[in-house]
């Protein structure tokens, strides 16, 4: 069967099940894309097995700064038509499937003029007019387009789910937040987390230059962004605390300055929210190390020498960082949210606390680096549940059953 | 059922549009009070009695893409976010309120989108138009095969605002079933469809209709009797409503009669950017270039007129033609029934809905130009025999389409979805 993934990037949510499917079934496999991701970056492998085009924008529909929201429909539509004239000018075999993603919508829309194909959208997220992902942070000064933004953002998903054959979520929490008009339309299949990278054992002890002593408990907390969403600032508040508490503590601290979703920038005034939070106190950012955006082998090194994973998302996408964190056997203390709570069982394979109750983040936090061993079969279960449930070993095949049953018009 | 007094928030482009009459009808009728949100208001001619006694009007300007000429068809959305963000700034300034109910038509600019940024508690009625399928209806139906790709994507793209408003609506509806099938499955069971009504105190069965006799005038010109008037009214003479065939019809039907005169109504100007051929176009002019030898003189082009004067028309018409497109049933094919006139329209779907062939009027395949005109013909040469039709057609809009049936149930819809909201609350 020959598949055409639509995306952004890559390799990004699509290149490894592409790869599997390769391995696995025997498919053909190709890519349309705007660029090359640098976070993940493609395996050797996944640029010699897989057909990659990357089909950038044309030049007056790319920025660097952000589309203005009352325009993102427009980009939208513009993406949809190179994709469009990509396809057109494509060598046969014309595709039996195609899979397509999109932050804001997959660009699939006028893909019937070209294919006559079932079309399989992976439905990410639907954003909320209140109490979820960009408009849950009422604690920071409010932003003018975060009344309006949330009302015409999803138009571009809702188009594409009214086109497509079938559509999946990575997690029941992502699937509920669409209309429940479409929810019989999209399955729940999570991606898959690579438990052979993502595993405990022994650690380098090495943050960049600097050795870890012995016995010194590391924290650490991951997130593509430093941002409100992903809570950097309560992590901060907390971890200045636990720092007071414990002089034997460093944190470890992945992820880059650029804010993804929301308003930060508005929020604050700041250009970097990290920036921005970090002027708020005095920190003693000799107990922090900012990593930035590092490769995959190296936060599983990170996560490796980590005595308690902090993760602080407000209700939103959960991150697959939580999930590696968890297969790399960490102790996850996690917001009380519920795409946390769909992984978590509190007590069981992980802890939660109330996002914004830092009190009780830091007495929990405290209580698990005083006691390492006591805590050690939340670690285990976390592993576990990760190779039970989110591992590439487990989630492919029925996503592949499942694209197979779609290329069939099976569904 | 209660049909209470509500304070109702009508948003719509233009006034008065298609919500105005019936924001004046409950004005009047139920004791509501409106306050209407538009970009635009049509001359005071046009508008309905109640303005400025219980119906207040508040216009609203655009800023950005709205304010350009003309802007790529990948930017239509947010051209309509312009005109949410533009009704948003002015009910923030002004204020209005308590507001019970919020009603929308989008109109494809989505106007009513942000009004709940400003009233989060008001439950939001939104009007629905017209869904557009790629290669389907309309003009896409005529399409020329070299028709550039561009224009199925936008006719893919023209949706979105749609599927906004009917995500942030807690009813949406539309006036015929047909309208309500062109949308989305997943949306069908959530679309009413409730008719909004025609005026049939202005648009009453006329005694040229019902009795054949009667004093006939036209924009101020008296209509002998023997004279046939054949009618064509549209809000704008374009290509949708088929006013190129009425244009042909004329000229055929000037040719076998000399008694004839064929009067059309509605702006010259195509204003629909469904036809992209013609847009912006003076569409008439258009066509009486091409065709220099049609009779002037008996080919009357009123342009845009107040709805007393459309009445008087559509009362001296011996025959109304409706030769439009697939396309949701214009409110003048109603209000010509409602008179009491023969019509003779376009055997589409939509159509077939408010029209029973044979009983009510006549359907016609527009495809072949002589079976209108042949069917014109047979119809002016024997008034009499083809009056049943006019007179059931205006029994059929009084019973089923008239503003004194349609709104009262209108009214129960309102307050039964102000009364669930304030019970979810």
């Amino acid at each position: 069967m020959n598949v055409l993934f639509i995306h952004d990037a890559f390799p990004a949510q699509f290149g490894r099940l592409a790869l599997e499917l390769v391995r696995r079934k025997g498919w053909d496999c190709r890519f349309m894309v705007q660029s090359l991701s640098s976070c993940p970056t493609p395996t050797p492998e996944m640029l010699r097995e897989l057909e990659i085009r990357q089909v950038p924008l044309a030049a007056e529909h790319r920025t660097s700064d952000g589309i203005p929201w009352p325009q993102i429909h427009g980009h939208f539509l513009e993406h949809c038509r190179t994709i469009m004239e990509a396809v057109r000018s494509t060598s046969p075999p014309l595709p039996d499937l195609v899979v397509a993603h999109g932050g804001r919508g997959a660009p699939t829309l006028f893909l019937r003029e070209v294919l006559d194909c079932p079309i399989v959208v992976y439905c990410e997220y639907y954003f909320a007019t209140h109490r979820r992902d960009i408009s849950y942070r009422i604690d920071l000064p409010p932003a003018e387009p975060a009344q309006f933004f949330p009302r015409c953002i999803n138009a571009p998903t809702l188009s594409a789910l009214v086109d497509c054959d079938a559509g999946y979520s990575a997690t029941a929490w992502q699937r509920d937040t669409f209309p429940a008009r479409f929810r019989h339309k999209i399955k729940v299949y999570f991606d898959g987390i690579d438990t052979d990278l993502y595993v405990s054992g022994r650690s380098s002890r090495r943050i960049g230059d600097v050795t870890i002593p012995p016995g010194a408990r590391v924290v650490t907390f991951a997130s593509r962004g430093l941002e409100s969403i992903r809570g950097f600032d309560l992590f901060m508040k907390a971890a200045q605390r636990i720092a007071a508490a414990r002089s034997d503590v460093v944190f470890a601290v992945a992820g880059g300055e650029e804010i993804h979703y929301g308003w930060d920038k508005l929020h604050t005034g700041a250009p970097s929210f990290k920036q921005w939070v970090l002027g708020q106190d005095s920190y003693d950012l000799s107990r922090f190390f900012f990593l930035g955006r590092i490769l995959p082998e190296q936060l599983a090194d990170v996560f490796r020498m980590s005595d308690l994973h902090i993760y602080l998302t407000a209700p939103f996408v959960l991150s697959w960082s939580m999930l590696s964190a968890m297969a790399s056997g960490c102790v996850v203390l996690a917001s009380d949210v519920g795409p946390v709570r769909e992984v978590i069982e509190p007590g069981v394979n992980g802890l939660v606390e109330p996002l914004f109750d830092v009190d009780r983040l830091v007495a929990t936090a405290l209580r698990v680096l005083d006691d390492p061993a006591a805590h050690a079969p939340l670690a285990a279960a976390a592993r576990r549940t990760v190779l039970e449930r989110y591992s590439v070993e487990t989630c492919i095949p029925p996503l592949g059953d499942f694209l197979e049953r779609v290329a069939g018009r099976g569904v | 059922m209660a049909q209470d007094p509500l304070h109702v928030l009508w948003i719509e482009p233009g006034f008065p549009g298609r919500m105005g009459g019936v924001a004046d009808w409950l004005t009047r009728h139920r004791g509501y009070r409106s306050t209407f949100y538009c970009h635009t208001t049509a001359p005071r001619s046009h508008w309905p009695s109640s303005v400025g006694r219980g119906l207040d009007i508040e216009t609203f300007g655009v800023g950005g893409a709205a304010r350009d000429q003309a802007v790529a068809w990948s930017r239509t959305l947010e051209r309509g976010l312009c005109y949410a963000y533009g009704c948003w700034e002015v009910l923030d300034k002004k204020r209005p309120r308590p507001i019970d109910l919020i009603v929308g038509r989008s109109s494809g600019l989505g106007s009513s989108l942000f009004a709940p940024v400003y009233w989060p508690s008001a439950p939001v009625a939104s009007y629905m138009d017209y869904y557009f399928a790629p290669h389907q209806h309309d003009l896409a139906d005529h399409a020329a095969p070299d028709m550039r790709s561009s224009y199925y994507c936008w006719r893919r793209s023209m949706g979105a605002i749609d599927l906004l408003d009917l995500e942030q609506a807690s009813l949406g509806w539309t006036s015929t079933e047909w309208q309500r099938r062109l949308y989305p499955g997943e949306y069908q069971p959530d679309i009413e469809v409730l008719h909004d009504g025609v005026d049939t105190d202005l648009f009453r069965e006329s005694a040229w209709h019902s009795r054949g006799a009667g004093p006939r005038v036209i924009a101020g010109r008296a209509i002998p009797d023997e004279v046939r008037v054949v009618s064509f009214v549209a809000r704008t003479v374009d290509r949708l409503r088929g006013f190129d065939r009425f244009f042909t019809l004329a000229g055929k039907l000037m040719a076998t009669r000399q008694d004839v005169i064929c009067v059309a109504a509605g702006d010259p100007i195509v204003r629909r950017g469904l036809d992209v051929t013609f847009h912006n176009q003076d569409y008439p002019a258009r066509l009486k270039a091409d065709h220099p030898s049609v009779d002037r003189d008996r080919l009357w082009l009123l342009g845009s007129v107040p709805p007393a004067t459309l009445a008087e028309l559509l009362a001296a018409s011996d025959l109304h033609v409706a030769p439009g497109r697939s396309y949701p049933v214009a409110r003048s094919l109603l209000e010509a029934m409602a008179t009491g006139c023969v019509v003779v329209a376009s055997d589409v779907e939509p159509n077939r809905e408010v029209i029973e062939p044979e009983r009510t009027g006549i359907l016609i395949n527009t495809s072949y130009e002589h079976t209108l005109a042949g069917t014109a013909i047979k119809i002016l040469a024997d008034r009499a025999t083809y009056r049943p039709l006019g007179a059931a057609a205006a029994a059929l809009v009084r019973e089923r389409y008239s503003r004194a049936v349609c709104l009262p149930r209108l009214a129960e819809r309102f307050s039964a979805l102000v009364e669930a909201h304030e019970a979810r609350r």
